[in-house]
């Protein structure tokens, strides 16, 4: 049998993405508003005394950005590999079962409110968007589970009727709010990157690798579960189970990315996409792969939003709805034959 | 020995039961055909079989153990189902395909064993699949999917195998073709194949036992040669035909009121 | 995997930097004593008032757009009103930043003094605020004496147009911001205070939103005696007068708009509160009452 995947053939490739996605991040670190050497980076001889602007752009804010890109962009990737299998729909994306509108809503309560609740000192938004996505999403699922245990349009509809119930709300907090809360909602919630603490860096790169190393463990059920479920279950796997962990684990990473920047749309569809276009379907690369990828096409996008219209930026929302708008609509015009909308 | 016993078993969608107090005994190694009109209840007494509903009362063993006792795993082990084929959403292999059922004994690393690719290779030689293993499902012709999804049956290695219909969508070449290789699983596997069918003449050629299940819930279980007797399946499908004999087994050409040799139109000019 | 050591790695070098952290105020030689030497202003306003204090020397960055006093254009830029550029403001060197208290600026106010960075965040939202913020502004900038004078000299002006208009009715004046929706200033912003300085009150009473939409009723109802509408574009003033005169001309039955007695005014200088704010304050009493002003 050729062409079959391999632990040597999976490490050598991860291992290549991985070479990839480091030179990315070096060469993006250099790109930015402002030109900055990086000799004068790393020189460390000039007395403390004098403020070396260029040390400062490169470790305080280019490096905590792209580190940020990197983590927001593998988790979007992964977890729309996982909605994309759950559902058997490669239309689908990590905000399709509510988890935009359940974060919408979190943030503009937040304003609102003025409740002052911070967690692992981030701020009030990022808590309560993380809490809307979560609640959101889990709502979805249980009134998925209502019309059938592995139907996928149930799931599917409950997505689209929370998406729309909550939407509403949103927009219902909106006319009544203060114009500057609002402003600053909207901003939120277009997906930014900014700067944050190492710490809170480095706690949410944990979140996110335990979550795709769970479901690189995952991976081969969820072949099967994607095929098609009637026949995962005669073939022994646990297809409740497996759903759940699924489910649970792509939710979380999402929550997390989310209360890191914002909704950043596109990169959960698109590259779990491309990836698999190229690789295939074994999502024992495919999670690896879209990850790493996902972080790769997210640090670009990032970079381009910074300098395209500088001085000013473009929210990254905004540069990967470019280029995954056009994307999507090839794809949809591909697949629309295929897909039959009852799942199996 | 018998592999699986069914004993009063009785299962309805609602209120009306389609299953009525049914009990028989699959020997191991014996290849059924369960056929009936449509309504009778075939498809939903494989599903029982597969533990995929829970009967309403009575009981099915499998190896001398009830059916809930086994885990979902375990279960696997014992039954395979094939049902009719399909091409899936995402483009997998065959040999991706096939290889799925070994997921359920993959390594921790969560890639298959050299066991496990050997018995796939073993099940795309007999069903005459392997020189199709690197090809995506999409590019296959029906007949030679559904070969697959035996493949990917056969490499499950269980002793049991339900069919939900295997041939109705393929040409006569390729539906000899799969009773074959059921047949050939049969005798040089020992695999107790079990066959929903609509196609009585060729189960009548296969098979060794028939279930004819019939819509008012009655059934009749036996060899083929008694089972497929003239009056039994006139009565059952509630159509008439012409019976011939073959050569041990007899076969059954259903004739409608317009076919053209209807014997009760012999008589009249056109 | 090596990713998780590398994680792990990470982590470590995290916690020891974390509890050796002994990082210099990046201010350098900033001390509790010494004034700032480069400092960068975030908003036009308060661009205005480092100017006023004569700060002009010291300013080494400014956002994009900024066109007063002229001399501001030949300042470094560091990225817009709404979006300020972070990398633009390092780049700068800057030993003091100042900015003002809404969320994107308060933000990158945060972010600077996460990195070391001295920040200034004074919220200008009223005319009370603003004093406070010049005498703010100067104690940090080392020009107390001057922020006085500044205050002195800007509540004497006010006090002189006040002055003109004792004891005389207070025309209602509809203060829109935008024709479609119609939003106008309400009763909770500067421009109404302004409004007030000048002589004037506002024509619609207390609402949720400090700049409202409204509905074509309340216009109605609201027996506004002067529309003023404020613009960027000053040049054409005389042709946007007559677009609003046509514009209002439905609204025949409202009392500025029978006597026409709508104004266009440069909202550049009305928008900002800032050092010119008796000049702002001047513009709109010359609306409400041309006469007064004629000689």
């Amino acid at each position: 049998m050729k062409n079959l995947l391999t632990p040597k053939n999976l490490f050598l490739k991860i291992s290549l993405a991985l070479a990839m996605l480091v030179a990315v991040m070096f060469v993006c670190s250099l790109i930015g508003t402002e030109s900055i050497s990086l000799k004068a980076v790393f020189d460390r001889t000039s007395s403390q005394a004098q403020i070396n602007p260029d040390y400062e752009i490169f470790v305080h804010v280019r490096l905590p950005r792209i580190i940020l890109a990197c983590l927001v962009g593998a988790a979007l990737a992964c977890s729309g590999v996982v909605f994309q299998a759950l559902l058997r729909n490669p239309l689908a994306d990590p905000y399709i079962l509510g988890i935009s509108s359940g974060a919408g809503l979190g943030v503009i309560i937040a304003v609102i409110s003025g409740l002052n609740w911070t967690l692992w000192g981030r701020s009030p938004i990022a808590v309560f968007a993380f809490a809307g996505a979560l609640g959101t999403v889990w709502l979805v699922w249980f009134i998925g589970r209502l019309t059938g245990r592995s139907s996928v349009t149930g799931l599917l509809l409950a997505g689209v009727v929370v998406n729309a119930f909550f939407s509403a709300l949103i927009m219902f907090l909106t006319s009544i709010a203060k114009s500057q809360q609002v402003h600053s909602t909207i901003f939120w919630l277009m997906g930014n990157m900014t700067e944050e603490n190492f710490s809170v860096l480095w706690l949410g790169a944990g979140c996110i690798l335990t979550g795709a190393l769970a479901l690189f463990y995952i991976a081969p059920q969820l072949n099967v579960l994607s095929f098609g479920a009637e026949d995962a279950g005669s073939m022994g796997i646990n297809i409740g189970k497996v759903q759940l962990a699924a489910f649970a684990i792509a939710a979380l990473i999402t929550a997390v990315a989310v209360s890191l920047s914002g909704l950043i749309g596109f990169v959960g569809l698109i590259v779990p996409h491309a990836v698999r276009l190229i690789f295939g379907p074994d999502h024992r690369q495919l999670i690896p792969l879209s990850g790493i990828f996902g972080a790769i096409f997210l640090i670009v996008a990032d970079t381009l939003a910074r300098v395209v219209v500088a001085p000013a930026q473009l929210p990254v929302g905004v540069v990967t709805a470019i280029v995954g708008g056009p994307f999507f609509l090839i794809l949809l015009v591909k697949y629309s034959r295929k897909i039959g909308w009852a799942g199996k | 020995m018998n592999i699986i016993e069914i004993s009063n078993l009785s299962f309805g969608y609602s209120r009306a039961d389609v299953l009525r107090g049914l009990s028989f005994e699959v020997e191991a190694g014996c290849f059924l055909a369960i056929a009936g009109p449509n309504g009778a209840g075939k498809s939903t007494l494989l599903n029982l079989l597969a533990g995929l509903l829970k009967p309403k009362s009575g009981s099915i063993t499998i190896d001398k153990a009830p059916i809930e006792s086994y885990s979902t795993k375990a279960f696997a082990g014992k039954v395979a189902v094939v049902r009719g084929e399909f091409v899936p959403i995402f483009e997998f292999s065959v040999s991706q395909t096939v290889l799925m059922a070994r997921t359920i004994h993959f390594g921790p690393t969560g890639f298959e064993t050299r066991a496990d690719r050997q018995i796939a290779d073993e099940a795309l030689l007999s069903t005459d699949t392997a020189q199709f293993a690197s090809r995506p499902l999409a590019q296959l012709s029906a007949g030679e999917r559904q070969r697959v999804f035996i493949a990917r049956a056969l490499a499950q290695s269980t002793d049991i195998l339900l069919l939900d219909e295997p041939t109705s969508f393929l040409d006569l070449k390729h539906q000899v073709g799969i009773y074959d290789l059921l047949k050939t699983a049969q005798r040089q596997k020992g695999k107790t194949i079990i066959v929903v069918t609509h196609d009585i003449n060729l189960a009548a050629q296969y098979c060794d036992k028939a279930l004819l299940l019939g819509a008012d819930g009655n059934y009749q279980y036996g060899d083929t040669t008694d089972i497929f007797s003239t009056h039994k399946i006139e009565k059952l499908f509630a159509v008439k035909g012409f019976h011939g004999q073959v050569g041990r087994e007899k076969f059954f050409l259903p004739l409608g009121k317009f076919a053209k040799d209807n014997l009760s139109n012999h008589n009249q000019t056109r | 995997m090596f990713i998780v050591i590398t994680w792990l790695f990470c982590g470590l070098g995290l916690y020891r930097s974390a509890i050796s952290q002994n990082r210099p105020l990046i201010a350098g030689a900033l001390t509790a004593t010494s004034s700032p030497e480069r400092i960068v202003s975030l908003a036009p306003n308060l661009t205005e008032i480092l100017f006023a204090l004569g700060l002009d020397d010291k300013i080494v960055g400014v956002p994009l757009h900024s066109n007063y006093p002229p001399a501001a254009a030949n300042k470094p830029k560091t990225g817009t009103f709404w979006q300020p550029n972070i990398e633009a403001v390092i780049a700068a060197k800057p030993d003091l930043v100042i900015t003002l208290g809404f969320e994107q600026q308060k933000n990158i106010a945060e972010r600077l003094k996460r990195i070391g960075y001295k920040t200034l965040t004074v919220n200008i939202e009223k005319v009370t605020d603003f004093f406070e913020a010049v005498g703010i502004i100067g104690q940090a900038a080392g020009k107390v004496s001057q922020a006085n004078q500044l205050t002195s000299n800007l509540r004497n002006k006010l006090d002189n147009i006040r002055s003109l208009f004792t004891g005389v009715d207070r025309p209602k004046v509809l203060y829109v911001v935008q024709r479609q929706p119609l939003r106008v200033a309400g009763t909770d912003t500067f421009v109404n205070e302004m409004i007030e300085l000048a002589g004037g009150k506002n024509a619609i009473g207390r609402t949720i939103h400090k700049y409202p939409p409204i509905g074509a009723e309340l216009v109605y109802t609201c027996g506004a005696d002067v529309i003023i509408e404020p613009t960027m574009d000053k040049d054409n003033s005389l042709q946007q007068r007559q677009e609003a005169i046509k514009y209002w001309a439905r609204f025949q039955t409202v009392p500025a708009v029978r006597d026409e007695r709508i104004y266009i005014i440069d909202g550049d200088l009305v928008c900002r509160l800032g050092p010119r704010l008796d000049e702002a304050v001047e513009t709109i009493a010359k609306c409400l009452r041309p006469k007064l002003f004629e000689n």
